[in-house]
């Protein structure tokens, strides 16, 4: 339930799905399922390319404009970093399912129409990178993200990586950001009121969770300069948890 | 939308015969069930449940509303089942097909009709104020029997729930945060399951409980009894399909109620293993050292 | 093990010293992998970069569920429906249909066609894959003209659904100590105790490779099921 949690996945859990995986970080669960390629229909086929189909389910309530924001985000983000080219006319479908979410403890949430966090945006990029991995569909790089928040504490600063919803009501400004493996941005959206400067930090500090080049660094002690900012290293958390797959397949070499 | 999958000519007449053998494709007994888990998330209200390849997440939640006009004194409560692609690609999202309309509809005759959450009790203000209580109901993977894996779901999830707490003051309505008070459950008055047999054979004469997609598709003929560990009897529904013969519809009921006892049993049990771990100290105490603060 | 059989994910770079150099054959690339001009090679999926320096190719062992038609496979086809030349029929679950043309069976004219009915299974070779294209595949050989095993299944049968990764090991030839699947060999030898050709043995053998690809048993594991399954079945 802390945010400090470590993230944790298993990748296969849907034994009918071509891909699935479950995620859990900062208190977010998700559940993803890949399909594909399989038949698009009609007025989704593209003579060219795949078309990557994106769904997000709430965990109460029916989806709304938030939602299709979201899919839309993750639709774009994915299509970039999936081989569409390779599988012309055809369906990759990805089914986000939200299983929990953090509650604000403090407020009593309105449920009929559900309206997602924006700082869900990481779990679910996360969990369908790793259902995609599940699924062994071709992709240019995979891709690792987190959401950082800057709020203003005593006149001071203050960045906080993978916010609860209380540090999202207090901060001044919400971000989320990906990159590929290719340590390339992929993904930027912010929310609130921010400096040019600010958004700079927010990307340092983003770049040193997503893209922390794995074994390398091995013995040099992680200096950062704020306790609070030093998150898990997602590149090789994403590494494990893809490793375990593969090594519980392929057993028997 | 893709077509809907379609086990072949040489496996459904494989399914038929293999059952004239009394043979089921995954060595089970005619009156089986797969094995059945039950767990429960971090949040209340939250049950997830595995019936062999079959799983159904299914989530309660509540809000404060105004009641119907027509209904002043009681409480809302919805069932939603709408089934993404998760389950199957052949299922869109906005575009019901029968297999969801009949989840709903059972689901919505066993718990909501047969008066397993007290209505009433939801209601906060006479014709002003009340609880909407809701259960979503996600079926992530389509393994056959969705109907007995999701009440068995919704029924868990209700009475894991806890609402926030309120208050009447002198006219003036305090709902509590969950930092202030801590919730409370719902009042439950009794737990109504599920249990349905598909029939096989030209006559009808072959039963089985707790299908699998593929014998699903072969059945020529199903009946979803709901009753609670009494033995009083909710709804029974035998939709079409080949005429049963009556007596064995009257050991199927019999047989049922024994399966509900099972399910009821173990829904206590898991219920009350969650209770002890969440008691643990841990996040209740957490709860508490932050309001000192 | 770990190290001449490393972990690749999609878009990391292969250390140079493990791409295979052969002064004579060019190098051959598997499934897994793409090549960027000039001279990058890239995984594209998660699994074991296996490089064999003799035939110098190089290739990404992986295991997925999503049938990905490619010539030569021998599949197992389901008619969907007839049309003037051809039947449609699907390879795998939700994908596009493959073609099976009417002429396309041993000794097949316009009059002794075979008759099929939607639903039934036929067991035939990919002759077409092409990701432009829909596939198509065939009942009969093109170079003999014969149906070499090919055809219409007919009377009851089951098809078991196992991973793609399971599927390849079934067809290697290596003996189960070589990390071959000895189930087959089990229920038919001793331990199976003689099973009769019925219903029932179908289903003890298709549980017995579903439930050695869901679990990942290794020979051990396999006994035990084999033995766990004839004893149920008796």
């Amino acid at each position: 339930m802390t945010a400090t949690s470590a993230p944790e996945a298993a990748l296969g859990v849907l034994p009918r799905a071509d891909g699935s995986a479950k995620y859990s970080h900062a208190g977010y669960t998700v559940t993803a399922s890949v399909n594909g390629p399989i038949e698009a229909q009609r007025r989704d086929e593209h003579a060219y390319e795949a078309h990557v189909d994106v769904i997000v389910r709430p965990a109460a309530g029916v989806g709304g404009t938030r939602e299709r924001h979201l899919e839309s985000i993750l639709q774009s983000s994915l299509s970039q970093i999936i081989l569409v080219k390779n599988f012309p006319r055809s369906l990759i479908q990805i089914v986000l399912q939200v299983e929990d979410s953090p509650e604000n403890d403090y407020v009593n949430t309105k449920l009929v129409q559900a309206s997602l966090n924006f700082a869900i945006m990481p779990a679910l990029m996360q969990t369908a990178v790793l259902a995609l991995l599940s699924a062994g569909v071709p992709m240019r790089a995979t891709a690792t993200a987190t959401a950082v928040t800057i709020a203003q504490q005593d006149g001071a600063k203050r960045i906080t990586v993978d916010p609860t919803p209380r540090d999202i009501e207090t901060a001044r400004s919400v971000h989320v950001l990906a990159f590929t493996s290719h340590d390339e941005l992929l993904l930027a959206e912010s929310e609130g009121d921010f400096t040019v400067k600010e958004w700079d930090d927010v990307y340092e500090t983003a770049k040193a969770i997503c893209c922390r080049s794995a074994p390398a660094k091995e013995g040099v002690a992680m200096v950062l300069d704020d306790e609070d900012a030093s998150g898990p290293d997602m590149r090789q958390f994403l590494r494990s948890a893809a490793g375990a797959k593969v090594a519980a397949d392929l057993h028997w070499k | 939308m893709p077509r809907e999958a379609e086990p072949s000519l040489n496996e459904k007449q494989f399914v038929t015969q293999a059952l004239q053998e009394n043979l089921r494709l995954d060595g089970r007994e005619f009156d089986q069930y797969r094995p059945v888990e039950l767990t429960f998330g971090d949040q209340h209200g939250v049950a997830d449940v595995t019936l062999g390849k079959t799983r159904v997440l299914a989530k309660a939640s509540a809000e404060v509303t105004v009641p119907y006009a027509d209904r002043p004194l009681d409480g809302v409560f919805t069932i939603a089942t709408e089934l993404s692609p998760m389950a199957s690609p052949a299922f869109e999202v906005n575009r019901p097909t029968e297999t969801e309309v009949l989840l709903s509809r059972l689901l919505e005759k066993t718990v909501r009709r047969s008066g397993a959450l007290d209505t009433e009790s939801l209601c906060l203000v006479a014709g002003q104020k009340c609880w909407s209580v809701r259960v979503d109901v996600h079926v992530l993977s389509h393994d056959g029997n969705l109907i007995d894996a999701s009440c068995l779901a919704v029924v868990a999830a209700l009475r894991h729930f806890r609402k926030p707490d309120t208050s009447m003051e002198g006219g003036v309505l305090t709902v509590y945060t969950p930092a202030e008070r801590e919730p409370v459950p719902l009042s439950w008055l009794h737990s109504p399951f599920c249990v349905t047999w598909s029939f096989f054979g030209e006559e009808a004469d072959i039963a089985l409980l707790d299908a699998t997609w593929m014998e699903e598709q072969v059945r020529v003929g199903s009946c979803t009894v709901s009753l609670n560990k009494h033995g009083e009897i909710c709804q029974i529904a035998k939709l079409g399909g080949t005429p049963v013969d009556a007596v064995v519809l009257l050991q199927c009921t019999s047989v049922a109620l024994a399966k509900v006892k099972e399910f009821s049993e173990l829904l206590d049990k898991r219920l009350a293993e969650d209770l002890k771990r969440r008691d643990k100290g841990g996040f209740m105490a957490e709860l508490r050292a932050e309001n000192d603060r | 093990m770990a190290t001449d059989r490393p972990l690749v994910l999609p878009g990391e770079t292969i250390d140079p010293s493990l791409i295979p150099s052969h002064p004579k054959h060019p190098l051959r690339l598997g499934p897994g992998l793409r090549h960027i001009p000039p001279s990058d090679i890239v995984p594209t999926v998660a699994g074991q970069l296996i490089t064999n320096p003799v035939k110098n190719s190089m290739w990404v062992e992986y295991n997925s569920q999503r049938y990905i038609p490619s010539v030569g496979d021998i599949v197992l086809a389901q008619i969907l429906r007839s049309t003037t030349d051809f039947y449609l029929c699907t390879l795998s679950q939700h994908t596009a249909p493959a073609t099976l043309p009417h002429l396309a069976f041993e000794s097949a004219t316009k009059k002794t066609r075979p008759n099929l009915a939607p639903g039934q299974l036929v067991y035939a070779r990919v002759t077409l894959a092409n990701k432009h294209m829909d596939p198509e595949v065939e009942c009969v050989s093109a170079a003999t003209g014969k149906a070499e095993g090919l055809g219409p299944i007919t009377g009851p049968g089951c098809a078991f659904d196992v991973s793609l990764g399971f599927a390849r090991r079934l067809l290697m030839a290596r003996s189960a100590e070589d990390g071959g699947v000895g189930v087959l060999e089990m229920l038919g030898g001793e331990e199976g105790g003689g099973l009769a050709e019925s219903a029932r043995t179908v289903v003890v053998v298709g549980r017995a490779l579903q439930e050695t690809d869901r679990a990942g048993l290794g020979m051990e594991g396999q006994r035990r099921l084999v033995k766990k399954l004839v004893r149920e079945m008796r």
